[in-house]
């Protein structure tokens, strides 16, 4: 009788021990990406939304390979679109002396002169949109796919949100900038120039 | 608020509840706890006033660094403030018998009294969590004329905050630091952003020791990256273990926040975190009036006093209610992003699966939720 008291007692120790020696404090996980891949794999979705942020910016829908987000319209943002309103007459008539000025502030610094000119982008037979290198018409909202010809290697981070920024919140309906919105395209680098503030001094406590 | 059921006293100077005369609150009918009667000449106010100054008056207008280290106690002014305390606990339920009307000094010394014995917020239910919150913005309305707005938001679920930094590009511009100091409500005169950008040598790795942290000159420089460390939200944060009060603790949503009320400033943590994570209120912080941002959490960038750590909290204030931190939002080449690890179609996690990412010091098994990566 004793014995099986005695057995019954170790059997329910070993199991309460075991029960509590596969938890290690927080670690029911062994690391963040365990914890991650272990967590969201039920994923619900949250109530947290950036809509709101959104809010008076036009947006448009688009969708490149598997990702689907919003991006900014751009034709209602280029002053004096449509560009039609005064290319009316071929370009070699709107050239000269007695025209008005127009553009003079545009000068190119993108890629060198034998890749790059006016025409690479712009179709002088059809201003109110953007040109493929093969001829395609582009419309000035998907800008980007003109910029994807060359910088593929962009284009993919930028659909998978590891290059260039959240035009709202973190949190969904996912809505990103696109290129132009950061990037001037006829000079799209970014200029060097002189910190917003000082850096910090970092005390020296332990000396 | 109900007073039943509350983890601290409550004077309740302003709350008119009827007792049966004779009977006091602490069930007593007759002499026993109260020193009521040997002040029947003071009226209600007074005594409350007066007892209120007795003992922790002095407090009133010190910060929590002063309160430590600013008291001169001998055993007589010792004793006396016992006896005040007694008295003022006295005091309270009798005057909790009793009825009078509103007055602001009387509400601000409520207030402050029950600041005074608030419990740690980490183990507030939601009611006093917006209890506390509410005196909060009461008090500085009452100090100042002027209202703020203060959350107790708590963690959502299935929300787990992450951050990935792009060393390729971050330029050293500085508009982060900027950016995170205003929203924050930082301290303007110390050196306490909670951000350092440091400024490496191309070909010598990530070299702290030779980083320089203090540059100012043009930027980028010719054969130099940035890199930006903050706080990086620990998912095993040591900061957290050593804490002897508890006051700073992780979050559902992973966010490691400190309870600056709750803090006793012995920077325990600050020497715990491997990251230089954390900083430390040396003086007293301050911020002129117009340039408060008066959107707060109790958790994030309310005011803060001498005495207490603070550090980032990827902008809880925003971050909880669906934006990005400050400093996410003010970089100008989108060098820092944000989001949620729990979503599997957000785009932090299409950046930790697609791209070449590490952490700072992942042998120590802090398990930082803050990832670098390059283009
Ligand atoms: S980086 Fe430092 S302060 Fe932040 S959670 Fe980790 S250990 Fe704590
Ligand atoms: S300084 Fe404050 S938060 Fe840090 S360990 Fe001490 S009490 Fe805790």
């Amino acid at each position: 009788m004793m014995n099986r008291k005695n057995y019954i007692y170790i059997l329910c120790c070993t199991c309460l021990f075991v029960l509590f020696s596969c938890r290690h404090g927080e670690g029911e996980y062994h690391g963040v990406t365990d914890r991650i891949e272990a967590e969201s794999k039920n994923y619900h979705g949250t109530s947290i939304s950036s809509e709101k942020y959104l809010e008076g910016i036009k947006t448009i829908e688009i969708t490149e390979g598997e990702h689907t987000f919003l991006i900014p319209e751009r034709k209602n943002q280029i002053t004096s679109y449509a560009c039609t309103e005064c290319h009316s007459k071929p370009l070699t008539q709107m050239q000269g002396k007695d025209a008005k000025n127009a553009h003079w502030d545009i000068k190119l610094v993108h890629a060198n002169k034998n890749t790059m000119n006016c025409i690479t982008c712009h179709n002088p037979d059809n201003m109110d949109n953007l040109t493929s290198l093969t001829g395609n018409n582009i419309d000035f909202n998907n800008s980007y796919n003109l910029c994807n010809q060359c910088h593929t290697k962009q284009f993919k981070d930028w659909k998978g949100g590891a290059h260039g920024k959240r035009l709202a919140g973190w949190a969904p309906p996912r809505a990103s900038m696109t290129c132009v919105n950061c990037h001037n395209p006829h000079k799209p680098h970014f200029e060097s120039k002189w910190p917003e503030r000082f850096n910090t001094e970092t005390v020296k406590e332990r000396e | 608020m109900s007073s039943d059921n509350k983890k601290w006293f409550s004077l309740n100077l302003n709350r008119k509840k009827k007792e049966s005369s004779g009977t006091c609150g602490c069930g007593k009918t007759s002499g026993g706890c109260g020193s009521y009667s040997e002040h029947p000449q003071m009226t209600d106010e007074e005594f409350a006033e007066a007892a209120i100054n007795a003992s922790i008056g002095e407090e009133r207008t010190k910060d929590g660094f002063d309160q430590v280290f600013d008291v001169k106690m001998d055993r007589r002014s010792a004793f006396k403030k016992l006896t005040a305390s007694l008295l003022i606990g006295a005091g309270a339920v009798s005057t909790s018998c009793s009825v009078i009307s509103g007055d602001e000094s009387k509400e601000k010394a409520q207030i402050d009294w029950e600041e005074q014995f608030k419990g740690n917020y980490k183990l507030m239910d939601d009611d006093e969590k917006k209890g506390t919150v509410e005196r909060l913005m009461r008090s500085y309305e009452l100090r100042t004329g002027k209202n703020i707005s203060m959350s107790s938001k708590n963690a959502e679920d299935d929300v787990l905050f992450g951050y990935a930094f792009n060393i390729s590009k971050c330029q050293g511009y500085m508009d982060c630091v900027n950016a995170c100091v205003e929203e924050n409500n930082q301290d303007r005169n110390s050196q306490m952003q909670y951000i350092r950008i440091h400024e490496m040598k191309d070909g010598k790795g990530f070299n702290f020791n030779e980083a320089d942290d203090n540059y100012y000159h043009e930027v980028p420089a010719e054969g130099h990256f940035y890199m930006g460390t903050q706080c990086f939200h620990c998912d095993n944060p040591p900061c957290v273990e050593v804490c002897p009060v508890q006051a700073t603790w992780r979050e559902d949503d992973g966010l490691v926040v400190v309870d600056y009320d709750w803090c006793v400033g012995c920077r325990y943590c600050m020497a715990a975190c491997p990251y230089d994570g954390r900083r430390f209120n040396w003086s007293k912080p301050e911020v002129p009036e117009t340039e408060i941002n008066k959107n707060q959490h109790y958790l994030g960038n309310r005011m803060r006093k001498k005495g207490v750590v603070e550090k980032c909290t990827f902008c809880v204030q925003r971050s909880r209610a669906g934006k990005n931190p400050a400093c996410v939002e003010a970089c100008p080449t989108g060098a820092r992003i944000f989001g949620n690890l729990l979503d599997p179609n957000s785009t932090i996690r299409w950046v930790l699966e697609n791209k070449k990412v590490f952490r700072l010091k992942e042998d120590l098994g802090t398990e930082p939720k803050f990832w670098y990566f390059m283009d």
